[in-house]
């Protein structure tokens, strides 16, 4: 099947794609020939005009609110600009806010690296992980035989369209020394969202590492030793993940659920006359059929997740120990409250290019697993 | 006929849709300012000085609009600064407002971008060398404010940057012991006035382990913040700070300072102090409400937040214990900034004045708990509040809570580190030496 149409896949059969194209061909193609053709005397008169006419609110929104901002965060990187006076009143300085952030020896790089670290961290479990739930949750509630459809449906989704502050809190209490997940799980009893122990450090202690090979404090990358890059999520972030994944799931449910629910019928009987197990059908049938949406599912939740902000101001600021900074936050911290706001431009600058790298592996891994 | 009835909807419809992007453009750039000026000048002011009028005659201050921009404490501070700020519009004839900001650090710096900032502004005495240093604040002019040599001179101290003063401090609070005199007492603990006391008292007071505490079913002898805002004290106590004087060089790799943050470390290390995050409390006064402490290290806004959330608590203030050195304590204060573009520089001071003189500085602090800053309108002050009088011993020795711009990245790698220190995964060694390294970068830049 030919990818990258972008469009939602409504039928497997071959012939409806290319049945598809034609309308969409026969329409672009005048506009991009010129305008003036289409104007005079052929039946689409005024229809684009009519075009630009209904895009209009939602693309000067787009311009006001996204593009012209994007630009002016570009144009203040390059600046000395504390965030108290005009921007305009600055000076230009070049490449020195990203220089600072990305090559100079000093807090501003190990900041830096240290959120990008947390934040990478973050994505590996949040974004599988979301997805692969919400999955299964969608596959077993487009089951035709499942009674109470709307109940779940509605469970499900509830945690999404709660606000995030208020979810953070009933979890800072869940998950406090005193709390409900401590009283359940043995062991000692610690306030996960004071913790800044790395999962992978608590690991390996586990399996009696508990000191590091001296290469690993000695050495670093920006910074940060490979001993503290390796340290995975710490047990605040890791509360995090868990919270976020929560309130995540249920939107990302109803997407496959939309998805699933457009997949007709024929195709997974036609499976099973073919002699197709239920795994096979779902494997080789379903699967399949719903990359485009698994395609968007993981693209919104790796943006997403990259600049998680809510839950990490509402509960630590960044810490313990800096183990819950994320660019974002850091963003915030440094324009509002270190008064260096250029600095905080060009972080954001720096954080739309992983997000745009990031989004560009995933685009070629789905691409690649589509071509077996 | 049909299609252009159409033609005509979409029309409508695209404009109803372009304008309610142009109102929502509007309300977020200019609503701060505007809709709030509305609101809060007609509750205060009276009604028939809010009909609006062109400033008029170079010295009369009838109808000048002055708007005075802050973050709001509680609903009875607000009430209270809203009837000083009537009472100077009736004298005077002006129009100020008091306008309260949600988010204020972010407000304020969207209309100093904009450059339509407020007339006034509090200005937190941590964040003065940012606003000093970008050119947002206009300095006191000669006799703006009267009796200058009254005010303390540590805050004057505080509101100085580069030898300028900028503001007159609003009111100030202290850092003090805060315990529970029954529990003291029912031990037979003295209150702590020295390290070896306080480090002894703390290992009486304290009944059990963290989870215990947290619990409800323990109490520690101390909780406090893990941070240079409670620790820095003690290192004033034992003749140290994290730079020196003037805010030149770093002074944190001492045997000073280090002796002071290892007898505070060591507190917590042997299970006599907890940090509130441990024991479940959001701040250590949450802790000692709740009974999970029986001594605390807060200001003079612990009194308020007890009588809100836990009026049954009894407590007493007493002074820091004091170190090898000496007493040793911080002061925060709040100040009145004048905008550099203030529209109208003469009635902003007049304001400011007013609020800040013998007269408007006890009126302002009479009721609360905070402390005026001016050393005429301090007995008076103690004689109402006779209970927290070591707060006000406290401004006799106390440290100004004020660096240079960008020291946040100082403090940002010294509060997580004290926090590892506490929680045993780094060395007091290896933070000293991170701190200092980014302290010398800050400094030098």
């Amino acid at each position: 099947m030919t990818t990258g149409s972008g469009g939602r896949v409504d039928d497997p059969a071959p012939a409806v794609p290319v049945a598809e194209a034609p309308p969409i061909v026969s329409e672009a193609a005048p506009a991009a020939a010129g305008p003036f053709k289409v104007r005079r005397g052929t039946p689409l008169k005024g229809a684009s005009g009519l075009g630009w006419l209904f895009s209009a609110p939602a693309f000067t929104g787009l311009l006001v609110f996204v593009a012209i901002p994007i630009v002016l965060t570009a144009w203040v990187s390059l600046r000395d600009w504390s965030g108290l006076v005009s921007p305009f009143a600055t000076e230009y300085v070049g490449f020195e806010n990203y220089n600072e952030l990305l090559f100079e020896d000093g807090v501003r790089r190990t900041d830096l690296a240290i959120s990008i670290r947390n934040n990478f961290y973050y994505v590996l479990f949040v974004v599988p992980m979301q997805t692969a739930i919400a999955f299964v949750l969608a596959v077993i509630l487009n089951n035709k035989f499942l009674k109470g459809k709307g109940f779940f449906r509605t469970s499900y989704y509830f945690p999404s369209i709660t606000s995030s502050i208020a979810v953070t809190l009933i979890f800072l209490f869940l998950f406090q020394t005193s709390g409900a997940i401590n009283a359940i799980l043995p062991g000692e009893s610690i306030n996960w969202f004071d913790n800044a122990n790395g999962l992978f450090h608590n690991a390996l202690g586990v399996i009696g590492i508990e000191d590091p090979p001296v290469w690993m404090i000695e050495n670093g990358f920006m910074g940060v030793t490979y001993w503290q890059w390796i340290a995975g999520p710490s047990v605040a972030m890791f509360a995090i993940i868990l919270l976020v994944t929560w309130t995540s799931i249920g939107t990302f449910m109803l997407i496959f659920l939309a998805g699933l629910q457009s997949i007709p019928e024929s195709v997974e009987e036609a499976a099973k006359v073919d002699g197709a197990s239920t795994f096979q059908t779902f494997w080789h049938v379903t699967i399949p059929l719903m990359k485009p949406t698994i395609f968007f599912v993981v693209t919104i939740g790796l943006i997403a997740t990259w600049q998680v902000f809510d839950q990490i101001y509402a509960t630590n600021f960044g810490g313990p120990q800096k183990t819950t900074l994320t660019p974002a936050f850091l963003t915030y911290f440094q324009s509002f409250t270190n008064s260096e706001a250029a600095l905080g431009a060009a972080i954001a600058m720096l954080l739309l290019l992983v997000i745009m790298f990031s989004t560009f592996l995933q685009r070629r891994f789905i691409k690649s697993t589509g071509e077996r | 006929m049909r299609r252009r009835t159409f033609t005509v909807l979409v029309l409508l419809m695209a404009l109803i849709a372009a304008c309610g992007d142009g109102g929502g453009a509007d309300t977020t750039t200019a609503g701060g300012t505007e809709t709030t000026t509305g609101d809060t000048g007609a509750a205060t002011t009276a009604g028939g000085a809010a009909t609006t009028m062109a400033p008029e005659e170079g010295g009369s201050l009838e109808g000048v609009e002055l708007s005075l921009w802050g973050w709001s404490s509680s609903d009875a501070e607000n009430a209270a600064l809203n009837d000083l700020v009537a009472q100077f519009s009736e004298e005077t004839g002006a129009v100020a407002t008091f306008q309260p900001q949600a988010e204020y650090d972010v407000a304020l710096q969207a209309a100093l971008t904009s450059g339509d900032p407020p007339d006034v502004f509090y200005v937190d005495s941590l964040r003065l060398p940012d606003l000093a240093d970008a050119g947002a604040l206009a300095p006191v002019p000669d006799g703006a404010v009267s009796n200058p040599d009254d005010i303390f001179p540590s805050l004057r101290e505080a509101f100085t940057y580069d030898g300028t003063w900028y503001c007159p401090p609003k009111d100030f609070s202290t850092l003090g012991l805060i315990y529970d005199p029954d529990v003291l007492e029912a031990a037979g603990v003295a209150v702590p006035t020295t390290w070896e006391e306080l480090a002894t008292a703390a290992e009486t007071l304290t009944t059990g382990d963290a989870a215990a505490i947290a619990a409800g079913t323990a109490q520690a002898g101390l909780s406090m913040g893990v941070e240079y805002a409670r620790w820095g004290a003690f290192m004033f106590q034992n003749g140290a700070a994290i730079t020196n004087e003037d805010n030149t060089a770093m002074t944190l790799d001492t045997p000073e300072a280090r002796e002071a943050l290892e007898f505070v470390a060591g507190l917590y290390q042997d299970g006599f102090a907890v940090k509130p995050a441990a024991v479940d409390a959001g701040w250590a006064g949450e802790a000692f409400g709740q009974g999970k402490a029986a001594m605390v290290v807060e200001g003079n806004w612990l009194p308020p937040a007890m009588a809100a959330d836990f009026p049954d608590r009894n407590f007493a203030v007493a002074e820091l214990p004091a170190g090898p050195v000496g007493p040793g304590t911080f002061a925060f204060t709040v100040c009145y900034g004048v905008a550099a573009d203030a529209a109208n520089p003469e009635a902003s001071w007049a304001l400011v004045d007013s609020l800040t003189n013998e007269e408007g500085s006890l009126a302002w602090t009479e009721a609360f708990t905070v402390m005026p800053a001016r050393e005429s309108a301090a007995a008076e002050w103690t004689s109402t509040h006779p209970d927290l009088e070591a707060f006000v011993a406290g401004a006799d020795y106390a440290h100004r809570w004020g660096f240079v711009p960008g020291f946040g990245d100082v403090l940002g790698v010294l509060n997580p580190g004290l926090e590892g220190v506490v929680d045993g995964n780094m060395t007091l060694d290896q933070v000293i030496a991170d701190t200092t390294a980014a302290g010398e970068g800050v400094l030098e830049g």
